[in-house]
């Protein structure tokens, strides 16, 4: 019998979640020693399956079954093709980056680490599961400890409101943590009652009494059927994603959030709402893929140029990285929505390499603000000076952001741009450009104000990163350039499962 | 000897009698003030009968065929009788002096009005059905006035009492014309009577429909609901939301399936309406509460809705789907109300400040609430998700899917004010320290809504599989 390791990659963060509760309370270092090691073992499962994971075969690997509720057809099925291995590979790197990033979190800090590792299990679930009922309880489970995750640890914003609704929003209690925990919360849930109903939809038209997505893919659906289910699913898969006009829950929920929290939020929680869109939906539906592309990819477009002009006006420095996520996951869904071969591998590239980027992000804005108390990038200026290893990170980030060539971004962009170009909408290339260069507007002017500009009068005697901090910061730069550098290791496993969902859905 | 039929058939219900004898001799033989060993006497009680429903066996009818122990009685009567040893050991440590003095009084109300329940699941004859109705109700209106000199439980008392009886009456005045249509009130000629489609058997039944839509709660009947659960005693109203709610749906499926076969789905439309305005007006109307009594309590109506979202389904598995989701919503509703009545023994108070910081203070109550309100909201992994789910899929089946988005969408809503309740105990910091203090009662009570909350939405299997088991002879 082999080893069952897609199972315990995706348990190992859920047992620390459990010794974390039950053993090691009220002792903070032997918690984080916890978390450590079980985001380890994930960790180092994940770069393993992926050293191992035969390329020649290409398909799902490493499966596992176990059945649950044999009448209805739902059991515990596992599987890794492609497309899964990079993003289980990706959320390994956050979460072992974010246990070490947030190691100053002192409140509550065991119930801290637990939620934590119990929401990586949902993430690792969806990603690896091929049952979708099972899909959909990681799914929630990924979910769910968000709200109280923001809600205790989070910070509220520096937000002061102007004009004519400004009442409105003192109010609602706009840009504080509550605020922002219970608006992700919601809009999350109210995606995942369309998933729901979704995956239900399927379940009942494919007559094979069974959630599996091997079965299901086998099934043929009538084109009403399709239609209706896709938009389904691209709303409620999508609302994750952060699409336009329902992402506002994702600069207010990630400026909020704790360190850990934001990267593993931005960096890969909103992969998933991306890989539902290109796992099932477009793995299902290739009729309703057909009809619907249009609308996929006119709304990446402005995503893309929207959430860069946002990005433009912001003074909070969380809130930049939090609307430069949206504006890169319009680059994620225009290239799976070019329906080309470039622009599929662009996008699985582009969920990798902006997650590890927004990870990075996200790590060194919690360092800053631990060390300089606030966001305000008005109040910062000159750091490069006091922490220049901070500052070093923060620009191969952003440079990465921005697409320089020999950074991970520049691989993802190019590769979605190849696609625009070749795909039937050819006119969506203009925004997609138009965006990369205004992300270089804000990133250069983020990066020049706050690390490489002259010292501003509000800075108090600060310090580089220390100790475990620097496990972190070092390890998503490394993973940034390796993959800039030689991107072949990423795409070689993605491109066999790319070419089989476009074979699906454009004939071959 | 073998033992008669008709002792088979009302064993529950001649052991729940003898009870309230012994409970009513034990009452007169205490004196003084504290007569609390009759509660014992009556929980213990309701104890031996919760064990012995589960040995009685479906027996042929009795009396004429007016009484029927079938599956689906005997699934229900262990629901009321489970539903009842929760409340009754919930409310044995009452701290208030008039549930010492006057427990004998307490206790029988309740077992009666218990008894009028355990009929109700059997009657398949109108005159027996409105009998037990009236049973089931009357000691209600009593007990939501139990503490007679607060204002506010006589006005509550009263406002049920008149809504209560009003609809009594229009549930009675609609079963006479079915009974003048079908000349007979046996539920089976009835049913004859329906689906050879006489207007004057459908409108009737149509005027009992408003009344029993009276006795669940459904909008725009639930008026009396949020003032008569924020004025009784906590223990009771967490019965009241739940027992009383499951009878009324059981005498439902007697009336309008049992039988009916095809002609079920003439009540489609009719369900369905009403699901969307209970399941839509609940959840608005609980946004704005800041007692968790009357938030419970919308949210309850909102919970009624949802259950004739299954019953909308007009089907077995729609029936049986409603049938789990009434369990689900015991230990989920009953537990909710626990918890409040624990914290405002301590505080006071039954408001959503109340909770403030309760998981620093109390860390495991504060976890069961945390449960409670989950499941209420129909989150994976606790009861509520897959109650929410089961009817979903009946109504998904049977082609109402408006219905399942609508219900979903509204689900959030009801989602934002659980969690506005779980913010006050997770996010919001506390005002006093020290943990909140249960009696062992109590706790009990609670452990065993959490123990069935847990269970069910770990392995819900076995139960659907009963619930299927049972409402399958209904069509």
């Amino acid at each position: 019998m082999t080893l069952p390791v897609l199972s315990l990659i995706t348990w190992a963060p859920f047992v620390g979640a459990l010794l974390i509760m039950f053993t090691a309370r009220h002792r903070p270092l032997a918690v984080r020693l916890i978390a450590a090691v079980t985001t380890g073992i994930s960790m180092a499962g994940s770069l393993w399956i992926y050293a191992v994971y035969d390329r020649e075969a290409a398909g799902f690997q490493f499966y596992e079954k176990l059945p649950l509720v044999p009448p209805l057809g739902i059991s515990y099925e596992l599987g890794a093709d492609g497309i899964s291995l990079l993003l289980v590979l990706l959320t390994s790197i956050i979460i072992f980056a974010g246990v070490f990033a947030s190691w100053t979190v002192v409140v509550r800090s065991q119930e801290f680490y637990a939620l934590l590792l119990a929401l990586v299990t949902g993430v690792f679930g969806v990603f690896v599961s091929l049952d979708l009922f099972v899909l959909f309880l990681f799914y929630e489970l990924a979910v769910l400890p968000m709200y109280l995750l923001i809600g205790i640890w989070g910070s509220s914003g520096e937000i002061r409101p102007r004009g004519i609704f400004a009442w409105a929003y003192r109010e609602t209690g706009v840009g504080t943590k509550e605020y922002a925990a219970m608006k992700l919360t919601l809009y999350l849930l109210f995606g995942s009652a369309f998933i729901l109903v979704g995956i239900f939809a399927l379940y009942v038209n494919a007559g094979a009494a069974s959630f599996s997505f091997l079965d299901l893919e086998a099934a043929s659906f009538s084109p009403a059927v399709q239609r209706w289910v896709f938009l389904a699913f691209y709303l409620g898969f999508g609302i994750l994603a952060g699409i336009w006009p329902l992402h506002t829950w994702s600069p207010d929920g990630h400026s909020s959030a704790p360190t850990a929290v934001s990267m593993l939020h931005a960096g890969v929680l909103m992969k998933l709402g991306a890989y539902g869109i290109v796992r099932i939906a477009m793995g299902l539906l290739p009729q309703g893929t057909s009809d619907w592309v249009w609308l996929v990819g006119t709304i990446a477009t402005i995503n893309i140029v929207y959430g860069a002009l946002a990005a433009m006006a912001q003074t909070d420095l969380k809130y930049v990285i939090a609307y430069s996520s949206v504006s890169h996951m319009g680059i994620v869904l225009l290239g799976a929505a070019t329906l080309t071969e470039a622009g599929l591998n662009g996008s699985v590239f582009q969920m990798f390499a902006h997650g590890i980027m927004t990870g990075l992000f996200f790590a060194i804005v919690g360092l800053v603000y631990e060390k300089a108390h606030s966001r305000e990038i008005g109040r910062m200026g000159g750091f490069g000076q006091v922490m220049p290893g901070i500052a070093t990170a923060f620009t191969v980030g952003g440079l990465s952001s921005l697409g320089l060539p020999a950074t991970a971004g520049f691989v993802a962009e190019l590769l979605t741009f190849m696609g625009a170009w070749r795909s039937a909408h050819v006119w969506w290339l203009f925004p997609a450009v138009a965006g990369t260069f205004l992300t270089a507007v804000y990133v250069l002017r983020v990066a020049k104000q706050i690390f490489w500009g002259p010292p501003s009068p509000h800075v108090h005697p600060l310090e580089d990163a220390r100790g475990p901090e620097w496990v972190a910061l070092i390890l998503l730069v490394a993973v940034l350039v390796v993959f800039g550098m030689v991107p072949g290791i990423a795409i070689a496993p993605v491109v066999p499962a790319t070419v089989a969902l476009l074979s699906r859905i454009v004939g071959p | 000897m073998p033992t008669p039929d008709i002792v088979r058939a009302l064993l529950l219900e001649l052991g729940l009698a003898a009870l309230l004898l012994l409970v009513f001799a034990a009452n007169l033989g205490l004196r003084g003030a504290d007569r609390r060993v009759v509660g014992w006497i009556a929980t213990g009680g309701v104890l031996v009968l919760g064990f012995t429903s589960f040995l009685v066996a479906p027996a042929p009818a009795a009396l004429g065929g007016m009484f029927v122990q079938d599956g689906l009685a005997i699934f229900a009567k262990r629901l009321f009788l489970g539903a009842t040893l929760i409340g009754l050991l919930a409310s044995l440590g009452e701290p208030e002096v008039a549930f010492a003095r006057r427990a004998g009084e307490y206790h029988l109300l309740l077992l009666s009005s218990l008894l009028g329940m355990l009929v109700l699941a059997s009657a398949r004859d109108v005159i027996l059905l409105f009998v037990a109705f009236e049973l089931m109700s009357i000691p209600l209106y009593v007990l939501a006035g139990f503490l007679k000199r607060r204002d506010e439980a006589v006005e509550a008392a009263l406002k049920f009492f008149l809504v209560g009886s009003v609809s009594s009456a229009v549930m009675a005045y609609g079963l006479s014309f079915v009974y003048g249509a079908a000349r007979s009130t046996d539920l089976a000629k009835v049913a004859q009577a329906a689906a050879s489609g006489q207007p004057l058997v459908t409108l009737g039944l149509l005027a009992a429909f408003a009344g029993f839509a009276f006795k669940i709660a459904a909008f725009p009947f639930h008026m009396w609901v949020p003032d008569t659960y924020e004025a009784a005693s906590t223990p009771f109203v967490a019965w009241l939301s739940v027992a009383p709610k499951a009878a009324g749906f059981v005498a439902l499926f007697r009336v309008y399936f049992e039988g009916a076969g095809e002609r079920a789905a003439a009540w489609i439309p009719v369900a369905a309406g009403l699901a969307t305005l209970t399941i839509v007006a609940g959840n608005l109307m609980a946004l704005p509460q800041q007692n968790t009594k009357r938030l419970l309590a919308y949210s309850g109506i909102a919970h009624i809705g949802y259950m004739l979202v299954g019953f909308a389904a007009a089907s077995a598995s729609g029936v049986a789907m409603v049938l789990f989701y009434l369990v689900a919503y015991v230990f989920g509703n009953m537990g909710a109300f626990l918890v409040v009545e624990a914290v405002a023994r301590t505080e006071g108070s039954e408001s959503t400040a109340a909770l403030r910081g309760l998981a620093q203070r109390s860390p495991l109550l504060a976890l069961a609430m945390l449960l409670f309100l989950l499941s209420l909201g129909g989150v994976p992994f606790v009861a509520g998700f897959w109650a929410k789910l089961y009817v979903f899929w009946a109504a998904a089946t049977v082609g109402l899917y408006w219905l399942v988005l609508l219900g979903a969408v509204l689900t959030v809503v009801a989602l934002f004010y659980y969690l506005l309740v779980a913010k006050r105990m997770y996010i919001e910091p506390p005002e006093r320290t020290g943990r909140v203090r249960l009696s062992p009662t109590l706790a009990a009570a609670v452990l065993l809504c959490v123990a069935g909350v847990l269970v069910l939405g770990v392995y819900p299997k076995p139960l659907v599989m009963a619930a299927l088991r049972v409402a399958a002879p209904l069509f």
